[in-house]
């Protein structure tokens, strides 16, 4: 039986380390206060991460595990049955003369992008960040495109880049420049989606990066330039380092989204002409919904998935070594 | 200052990331398809629909072609006044055939499946081997739906294995459409060019005049190898013999090369950036080959008036594809949903209600009866080009089954007719690489379920 010492040192170090509830015996019956702190928390735990949790496993882990078994599957959309054939799916992806278009037109739209937008996005952020008239104005045109839907975005470019009646062509007139093939030749058409991607999401990096900006410490810049060191020496060699994690964090953040970017090529090429600006991402649609392989689908999405999980932990061990705080 | 915690995974976390998984991973192994050979297509076991009560409510997914949503629900209100024990649920399911068709397969298996869906010409084949769809023959003859009245092409485009697995609906077929002012311009009669060949004489003297390109081509998915049937049949060729791709012949050669040099050598033709009909009725192009689902549209933009014929002959005489939509049954219900199914599938195709969809979007008539029915009649004296179309009918054939029923084959062949109209390839070159991606894919994706 404990002793009511006992029981008042169970209570006390109950309060102490609520974690130590395993510890048997002698604090079973009497202690309400022992038994009743853990499953609170575990009930806040629950209350606050489960909801998240459950959508997870629900909507992304199933998915995922899920993907990867139907990659192994010869499976039309639709049937109710199916066909193991092991790895046959990412054989026969790896073998298929198209891939290494896809991949090439993937590398190309990511690198643009990512790289475009990131050098873009600090012009502007550096930009808005001086004492410039209409400066608030800039801010919101600048931004503004980001929140926009991809579909809309595309839509209306589809007519800014139009060869007969786009604003494009119009310019391009009046400088006595025929327009480019935009839509009927590949290469084009690729320049055209980044283009318009990059349109839509330099927003998202200048916002950042503005951000970052505001907050790098004007007593170094001061310091620096009672050093005299110049604007342009100030910028790389104190801003530039400052702004490392962020430049990380969009590296990371942009690499991903471009990668999955979807609703601009749908909108306005549908991977098109001659599947020049046929992703990666819309192929995993193209053979899913609309070759209904979706055994094949799959396989390409866990490609895809393996591609953005090695960039990731890439960036995440060698990058971040080089990022000065 | 920022920081940044580093990037560390201790060996706890690494075991919860796998329970996590593995959890899952469980999850997971319970759903999706069964394991085994290709099902294939649904029973056709003869059933007895005699003893069977039609159920009270079914769901009919459309994508309301020719902006006819509130067409078609004025044919169920006027269903409902004839049936008022079953209620039919008009679901917008997608905004075209396509998105119908993914969110139906994605649909598979589970209890959101309708009891009626459209079944375009490029998918209910796949409806079909996926044993998604019901064969319509016996329960037409229960129903005695009057089958022979419909126009024989049409239906018979839906045949397989001596089955019919849908009934026709929203039909087109493409027509040559001309600009009249520019045709007067050029001092040439008022009609279409019989042949492409008469095309080739005409095409110098529209060019004559300058600005306009005599003829706009379209490319893209799920259109370019719908209009080249024209000129591939005109020449003799076909894409395919049944299952066997026949795109390496001398006369489906012949056919592409005419396309080539249509572009490349005679520059009478130019293929449109974006939207060919927006091309044609901005004036920029001086005829089109367009879909019948798009009269009405060009005639309503047109600032010009607007000629319409059938597609010129090739060396072979003339050579016009079906397309549109029919309307299938999905297998998967239970047979009281299924006969409450077939009932309205059968009213909306009768004759009356085939006239008012077809009199108010310009899809063809799919009935005879319809066709030469007073409301048709009708039509076609205020828009003698509906005619047009209408007469073109009977010179059709059903697509082959290379380009159709085959999962990725449209787009291959749009991808080789590309390279042949915009990159001037060797169509030979394009061809084989087509064929071989078809046939690949036909050994993968649909002889395992035949």
């Amino acid at each position: 039986m404990p002793t009511i010492e006992d029981l008042h040192r169970g209570t006390a170090s109950a309060v102490a380390a609520p974690t130590n509830v395993t510890t048997p015996a002698p604090r079973r019956a009497f202690t309400p206060r022992k038994k009743k702190k853990p499953w609170k928390s575990w009930s806040l735990f629950l209350l606050f991460a489960g909801p998240n949790v459950a959508l997870l496993i629900v909507f992304t882990y199933k998915p995922l595990l899920q993907s990867l078994y139907y990659s192994t599957l010869q499976w039309n959309l639709g049937s109710a049955s199916a066909i193991p054939v092991g790895l046959g799916n990412y054989v026969t992806w790896f073998n298929d003369p198209g891939t290494a278009r896809v991949v090439t037109v993937t590398l190309i739209f990511t690198v643009a992008t990512v790289g475009g937008g990131m050098v873009i996005g600090l012009l502007f952020a550096v930009l808005l960040n001086r004492k410039l008239h209409g400066r608030g104005a800039a801010r919101t045109v600048i931004v503004a495109p980001y929140v926009l839907s991809g579909v809309a975005v595309g839509l209306l470019w589809l007519f800014v880049f139009d060869p007969n009646f786009g604003i494009t062509a119009a310019l391009l007139d009046a400088i006595g420049v025929a327009s480019p093939p935009w839509y009927n030749d590949p290469q084009w058409a690729l320049v055209m989606v980044i283009i318009v991607y990059l349109w839509k999401n330099v927003g998202y990096v200048a916002l950042i990066y503005l951000a970052a900006l505001q907050s790098v410490p004007r007593d170094l810049l001061e310091a620096a330039s009672l050093d005299g060191a110049t604007p342009v020496r100030a910028f790389r060699n104190i801003v530039l380092p400052l702004l490392g994690p962020t430049t990380f964090f969009l590296s990371i953040t942009t690499l991903l989204s471009s990668l999955q970017s979807f609703d601009i090529i749908q909108a306005m090429t549908k991977g098109g002409p001659l599947e020049g600006t046929t992703t990666m991402m819309y192929q995993i649609y193209q053979e899913g919904f609309q070759a209904g392989r979706a055994g094949y689908s799959s396989a390409v999405a866990t490609i895809l998935f393996a591609v953005l999980l090695v960039v990731t932990l890439i960036q995440m061990k060698y990058v971040e070594k080089r990022v000065h705080y | 200052m920022n920081t940044t915690p580093s990037f560390t995974i201790n060996r706890r976390q690494i075991l919860k990331l796998a329970a996590v998984f593995g959890a899952t991973a469980t999850l997971a192994a319970c759903s999706g398809p069964s394991l085994g050979a290709g099902a294939g297509a649904a029973d056709v076991a003869v059933m007895d629909w005699t003893g069977i009560t039609p159920a009270k409510e079914i769901t009919w997914w459309s994508n309301h072609p020719g902006t006819s949503k509130l067409i078609e629900e004025e044919i169920i209100k006027r269903f409902h006044a004839e049936n008022p024990n079953i209620t039919v649920n008009l679901v917008t399911a997608g905004a075209n055939y396509d998105e119908i068709a993914q969110k139906f397969q994605a649909a598979s298996g589970t209890n959101s499946v309708p009891d009626l869906v459209l079944a375009s010409d490029v998918w209910w084949f796949r409806y079909m081997i996926n044993g998604q769809i019901l064969p319509i023959d016996d329960l037409a003859r229960h129903l005695e739906i009057d089958t022979a009245d419909f126009n024989k092409t049409l239906y018979d485009d839906y045949t397989f294995t001596g089955n019919h697995w849908a009934i026709p609906y929203a039909r087109s077929t493409p027509l040559f459409y001309y600009n009249k002012d520019v045709w007067a311009k050029a001092g040439l009669p008022d009609r279409a060019p019989k042949t492409w060949t008469e095309f080739d004489e005409w095409a110098p003297k529209i060019q004559a005049d300058g600005g306009v390109t005599p003829l706009g081509l379209g490319k893209g998915a799920s259109w370019a190898a719908w209009w080249f049937c024209n000129m591939l049949w005109g020449q003799g060729g076909a894409y395919s013999d049944e299952w066997t791709m026949t795109l390496d012949t001398p006369e489906a050669i012949a056919a592409a090369d005419y396309l080539q040099s249509l572009i490349y050598d005679k520059k009478v033709a130019t293929v449109a950036a974006v939207d060919q009909v927006a091309d044609f009725g901005a004036g920029l192009t001086g005829c089109i080959m367009g879909s019948t689902g798009s009269l009405t549209g060009i005639l309503e933009a047109a600032t010009f008036e607007v000629g319409t014929g059938f597609l010129p002959e090739g060396p072979e005489g003339q050579a016009c594809p079906t397309g549109g939509t029919g309307i299938a049954i999905a297998a998967d219900r239970t047979p009281e949903q299924q006969l409450a199914a077939g009932m309205f599938l059968k009213f909306l195709t009768n004759s009356e209600n085939t006239a008012y969809f077809s009199s108010n979007t310009g899809y063809m008539p799919v009935r005879t009866s319809a066709r030469d029915g007073e409301t048709m009649t009708k039509v076609y004296a205020e828009f003698p080009q509906f005619r047009t179309a209408v007469d073109q009918l009977e010179t059709t054939r059903s697509q082959d089954w290379g380009r159709v029923f085959v999962p990725n084959a449209d787009k291959e062949l749009t991808t080789a007719l590309e390279k042949i109209m915009l990159q001037q390839t060797d169509p030979a070159e394009a061809f084989a690489v087509a064929s071989t991606a078809i046939a690949t894919s036909f050994d993968e994706n649909v002889s395992p379920y035949l």
